[in-house]
């Protein structure tokens, strides 16, 4: 710095010396420079980023159209580059338009819309392609076909990094074979180190997509890996929303006070916002009134005798009228302000405006402007005389502050207070909420001093907040919406009241939540497990825009039983596969307390271990990521809260299961147990006692408090009785297959024959303790074959 | 088989036909016994003794550890019975061992304690005593010395003896079973119980039995339940009057307290086995003072147990209360042998004739 200052003074042109090395630099370039950015850190990373930003585009494309998304991705070796090729069924890409999708950057459909959608900014694809470019100097090929065209489009293009357009190299109508859709193939300098990552963003994808078919073909795999579809559901359409008023930001407003064809402030709420009606307008329309001139004090108007004062006041003030319709004014005017307890000064106006206006009419004369003036100036200085601006102050003090705050205290500040209006340069007694409490705080300032008393921070904010709660929104016209789009620090008032207002939470039909339902089918689907749990929870509102917090858990089976559990975070349905620990959802679930739910969380925190996967999936118009290269969701508590009400709720589901497991274990293993032991005391007793072996399986069952169904078959008449040794009621399908026709089958059976086997099913209920007997006559020389469904195994005892 | 090991047998079968039966109905075997702590323990006035009370629990084939019990159960009855059909006899830790070579596995004892438990157990249900099912001790029991002659059934037939003239220094050994014994004829005046060896002895070698006519039986410290069946078959069988010579400490007052009431352990047995009407000879608190004899303070230890006798209701007398008041007074106990201090005769020429004198025995 110093070698320029000492050569200032020499050369005067150094500033347009610099000026000529500063330039506008394309976004493009920018890109160049700061792949990391977007994701393009590494040639394995790269890989990874470029195949998810054309499978999400994928997605995307499909889903908008209403078709079932059917995607091929493919990863080749070609010579000392990898070649990328991305395929979709989806409706094809125009001709127009192909350039610009993949070979301009933030060109896109969805920056400005609210709706959920995979891709947000338009940057992603482009960006894989300039990534393509850079690294094997090979131009993207993109084949497109739209739905009934007889051809398809082919384009070989890139990035011009200088004013970021397309450059196409090359450009014909093809054949394909599908009959519509998307084929983008890209040649790029890579590696396969990411190959965890990669599959488990397909992987993921596929979870998450129940209703895609992905098919995945890259060197390391010797069969291509094929995810099918879970359900022909596909994802409900969503709708683009307006914005919502708790969600833009200054510069937004700004622009859409700019561009709005509405000319009040009312109008343009209405019209630019969703959730704004007639009602919520005027109250932002108030609220940005109090921003803006802010409100003014309604003073206690004067006991009755002092009404005389303010009479003759007027009547001083009435020049050059008749004394019959002075008097009659002057009169009126004091016996309306008198009726009110609190009076504000355009209040006073309002009322003088009208009694003018009925004494014009009654005694014929003109009650000009200029009198009305003076009648409101002169009635104004009788209603605020110092000692009733006190007056009124105090009673509003002393309701605000604690009873043993001492009364020359609050009298101290009201004097004070008292004088600050007075003072004022507007006589009309306005102040905005920060104007007031500037008052409050000086004047609390000065009697701490002077009398030794405290006003806490708590009891000037509960002072300001009484006096605010009794001074009144002015009525005056607010500007218009050009002249506020062109003043920052109006648009800014408005922009707070619109932040202050309660306004209904944005409609959530711009959301799709893959839905509980469907959240478990993708588990179930993908993972191999003896448990799944899913969540979804309604929709809340952060900044403006909706989003939904999903949680699925799956537990056990072939689930990896070391280590922590695998968590798959989701946003928008795409998968986040890097950026793990940077991640709000990974900081939520190392925040539960997951031994309450029953898994195992060595040291009580962090991630815990066991044979289970955690699936957390925030979709949102906005979702707010840590970064460009969209790989963690930020820290904002409203969706961490989200995120954590809702794995609690899959966790309960969770804990049940395994509380339930648990006690089945250990009814098996004391089941086991008396299986052994009692046997070995009934030999025993058997031996002791010189008789048969006794049955103990009414005792086992009585212990196991089990369900247990006994046949017997007496003269072809067979009777199975269901007894119920459980504490409540258990309802059972008993279903008996014979090869001869039944007869006189007891009620409430179904008997089908189904070649030569009748099969003969109940569904009786057993109360606790109850015996149900089930009957029917048959032919000698049957077999039986029992069945007994709607029990436990383990609360099961079948001798049949 | 005897008739009494015959009844025994039968005893111990119908108990097993119990559970069996149970199993049968389809019902869950369970054995309900006596709740056997000091508070479910009450005083019978009809018998004077202290036997269980109202309050039971349930051994229940309806959890893991019930059923191993009522398993262990079976197969302590199944032991038992061909025991006693092959008239053979073993003791309590055998029997522990042998549980180890049973079939099931989970029949096995953990420990003695739970094989002494589970025969006594067994004595409470099929109200046959451990004795009759052939069941010893492993200690042999105490010794007796005085003007008796008995006739005792031994392996090798019956035996007479009398047990100043056919007996050692070291008297006559109780045997496990003392209702196997007969007595024939006696020139006792009084049975006189001694907690310690060293004092039996001493009143042996002074002669005491024979100047007296005292049946001297040696206590062992807390007596097996052989000496107490025995001490309580000669009370009632030929109406000899009991007193008991211990130690003055408190551990001590419990020694008499068995021998007159009856144990927790074996309140089951109280009418078999305790004489109520026992004395208490000394050392009593008063003889420490009356004395002067030598003496180690109380430890606490001592104190609470002294306390907490004055809470136990069997030495609720007035008696009783005045010795352990004084004994917490002067805060000191004595040994029998403390006597000595005054002599080695002491204790047979002035001590016992004077106590004896005052309680009106002699």
């Amino acid at each position: 710095m110093t070698s320029f200052q000492s050569t200032l003074g020499e050369d005067e042109g150094i500033a347009e010396e610099l000026a000529e090395n500063q330039q506008a630099i394309s976004i493009a370039e920018f890109f160049e420079k700061n792949k990391h950015m977007l994701g393009f850190d590494s040639g394995a990373r790269g890989l990874v980023t470029a195949v998810k930003e054309a499978v999400d585009n994928a997605l995307d494309a499909t889903e908008e159209a209403g078709i079932a998304p059917d995607i091929y991705v493919e990863i080749a070796e070609a010579g000392n580059y990898y070649k990328l090729v991305v395929e979709d069924n989806g409706p094809g890409i125009t001709k127009e338009q192909i350039p610009r999708v993949f070979g301009k950057l933030l060109y896109g459909s969805r920056f400005h819309a609210r709706e959920q959608k995979r891709g947000q900014q338009g940057i992603g694809i482009s960006a894989a392609v300039l990534y393509s470019q850079l690294t094997s100097g090979k131009p993207a090929k993109i084949t497109s076909r739209t739905q009934g065209s007889a051809d398809a489009q082919y384009f070989e293009l890139i990035v011009d990094t200088d004013d970021n357009e397309p450059e196409i190299r090359s450009e014909r109508t093809t054949s394909w074979d599908r009959p519509h859709g998307t084929r983008i193939e890209l040649e790029m300098e890579a590696n396969m180190r990411a190959r965890n990552q990669l599959h488990d963003y397909i992987k993921h994808t596929a979870v998450v997509n129940p209703h895609a078919r992905v098919e995945l073909r890259e060197p390391g795999l010797d069969e291509p890996l094929k995810f099918e579809r879970g359900t022909d559901q596909l994802p409900a359409k969503t709708e683009e929303i307006r914005p919502h008023p708790h969600g833009v930001e200054l510069g937004t407003l700004l622009k859409m006070l700019d561009a709005t064809e509405s000319y009040s402030v009312s109008g343009f709420l209405q019209s630019e916002f969703t959730r704004v009606g007639g009602k919520t307008a005027s109250k932002v329309c108030d609220r940005f009134r109090d921003n803006h001139f802010g409100r003014a004090v309604a003073w206690t108007t004067p006991n009755p005798h002092d009404e005389a004062d303010i009479e003759d006041a007027l009547v001083d003030a009435v020049a050059n009228k008749s004394a019959e319709a002075t008097a009659w004014f002057a009169e009126r005017v004091a016996e309306t302000v008198g009726d009110r307890e609190r009076i504000a000064h355009h209040e006073l106006a309002t009322i003088v405006d009208n009694l003018a206006d009925a004494a014009e009419e009654e005694f014929d004369e003109t009650f000009g402007s200029t009198v009305r003036k003076n009648a409101v100036d002169a009635a104004w200085t009788e209603l605020t005389r110092s000692d009733l601006l006190t007056a009124s102050l105090y009673d509003r003090i002393d309701d605000a502050t604690s009873t043993r705050k001492d009364d020359a205290a609050v009298q101290g500040l009201a004097e004070r207070l008292a004088d600050k209006f007075a003072e004022a340069d507007d006589p009309r007694h306005r102040a905005t909420r920060d104007g007031l409490a500037a008052y409050v705080d000086r004047s609390a300032d000065r009697v701490e001093e002077a009398e030794d008393a405290t006003f806490g921070e708590t009891a000037r904010e509960n002072v300001v907040e009484a006096i605010w709660t009794h001074m009144r929104t002015v009525p005056d016209d607010l500007p218009k919406v050009t002249s506020i789009a062109d003043d920052r620090d109006t648009a800014s008032e408005l922009l707070e009241a619109m932040r202050e207002t309660d306004i209904l939470a944005p409609p959530t039909d711009c959301l799709s939540p893959i839905t509980a339902d469907l959240v478990e089918a993708g588990l179930r689907k993908e993972f191999d497990a003896d448990f799944y749990a899913a969540a979804t929870r309604d929709a809340e509102v952060h900044g403006g825009d909706p989003f939904i917090v999903e949680a699925g858990i799956a537990y056990g089976s072939d689930l990896e039983h070391e280590g922590s559990v695998d968590v798959m975070r989701f946003a928008n349905r795409v998968p986040l596969v890097y950026q793990r620990g940077a991640c709000a959802i990974t900081d939520v679930v190392k925040g539960i307390g997951w031994r309450n739910y029953g898994l195992d969380q060595p040291g009580g925190s962090g991630l815990p271990s066991g044979p289970a996967v955690v699936m957390v999936h925030v979709a949102s118009t906005n979702v707010p990521f840590t970064s460009e290269s969209k790989d963690a969701v930020a820290n904002v508590p409203e969706i961490e809260d989200e995120i954590e009400l809702a794995i609690r709720e899959a966790a309960r589901e969770l804990k049940s299961y395994l509380n339930r497991r648990r006690s089945l274990e250990k009814r098996r293993k004391k089941q086991d147990v008396l299986g052994r032991i009692l046997p070995e005391m009934a030999d025993k007793l058997a031996a002791v006692t010189g008789r048969e072996r006794p049955n103990i399986d009414g005792a086992l069952g009585r212990i196991m408090n089990n369900v247990i169904v006994d046949r017997t078959v007496e003269d072809g008449t067979v009777t199975l009785a269901v007894r119920n040794h459980s504490e409540r009621k258990e309802t059972l399908d008993v279903t008996d297959i014979v090869d001869a026709a039944p007869t006189a089958v007891s009620d409430g059976a179904s008997v089908v024959d189904l070649d030569d086997e009748w099969f003969v099913q109940w569904s009786p209920s057993v109360s606790a303790g109850e015996t149900a007997t089930l009957t029917y006559e048959v032919g000698e020389h049957t077999t039986f074959d029992i069945d007994v469904e709607g029990v436990e195994n383990e609360k099961l005892t079948v001798n049949a | 088989m005897s008739t009494q090991d015959e009844r025994a047998r039968q005893q111990l079968i119908d108990l097993a036909a119990e559970f069996y039966d149970q199993f049968a109905r389809g019902e869950v075997p369970e054995m309900t016994l006596p709740t056997r702590t000091k508070s479910n323990i009450e005083y019978d006035e009809e018998s004077g003794v202290w036997v269980y009370g109202d309050r039971t629990s349930t051994r229940s084939a309806n959890s893991v550890r019930g059923a191993r019990k009522l398993l262990k159960a079976t197969y302590t009855i199944d032991f038992l019975a061909r025991q006693l059909e092959e008239s053979r006899s073993s003791t309590l830790r055998e029997l522990y061992y042998i549980s180890e070579s049973w079939e099931a596995d989970e029949a096995a004892f953990s420990d003695q304690d739970e094989s002494n438990q589970m025969i006594e157990d067994l004595e409470i249900v099929s109200e046959v005593t451990r004795e009759d099912f052939h069941m010893r001790p492993e200690e042999s029991g105490a010794t007796l010395m005085g003007p008796l002659e008995l006739r005792e059934q031994t392996r090798r037939g019956e035996r007479d003896i009398h047990c100043q003239e056919d007996v050692g220094e070291g008297g006559y050994q109780i045997p496990n079973n003392p209702d196997t014994i007969d007595f024939l004829d006696h020139d006792i005046d009084f049975i006189l119980c001694v907690e310690t060896g060293g004092m039996r002895d001493r009143l042996v070698e002074n002669g005491f039995d024979t100047d007296y006519n005292a049946l001297i039986v040696h206590l062992k410290g807390q007596p097996a339940r052989a000496t107490r069946r025995i001490t309580k078959r000669l009370h009632d069988e030929l109406d000899l009057p009991v007193v008991v010579f211990t130690d003055g400490d408190p551990w001590s007052y419990r020694i008499y307290g068995s021998v007159a009431y009856g144990s927790i352990k074996s309140a089951h047995l109280s009418e078999h086995l305790a004489t109520p009407e026992a004395r208490f000879v000394g050392i009593q608190p008063a003889d420490i003072v009356e004395y002067d004899l030598p003496t180690d303070p109380l430890a606490d230890s001592d104190v609470n147990a002294l306390e907490s006798e004055l809470d136990d209701p069997r030495f609720m007398t007035d008696y009783w209360e005045e010795q352990i008041e004084l004994q917490l007074d002067i805060g000191k106990k004595a040994e029998q042998q403390a006597l000595a201090s005054r002599g080695l005769d002491f204790v047979t020429d002035e001590y016992l004739p004077t106590r004896l004198g005052e309680m009106g025995v002699l």
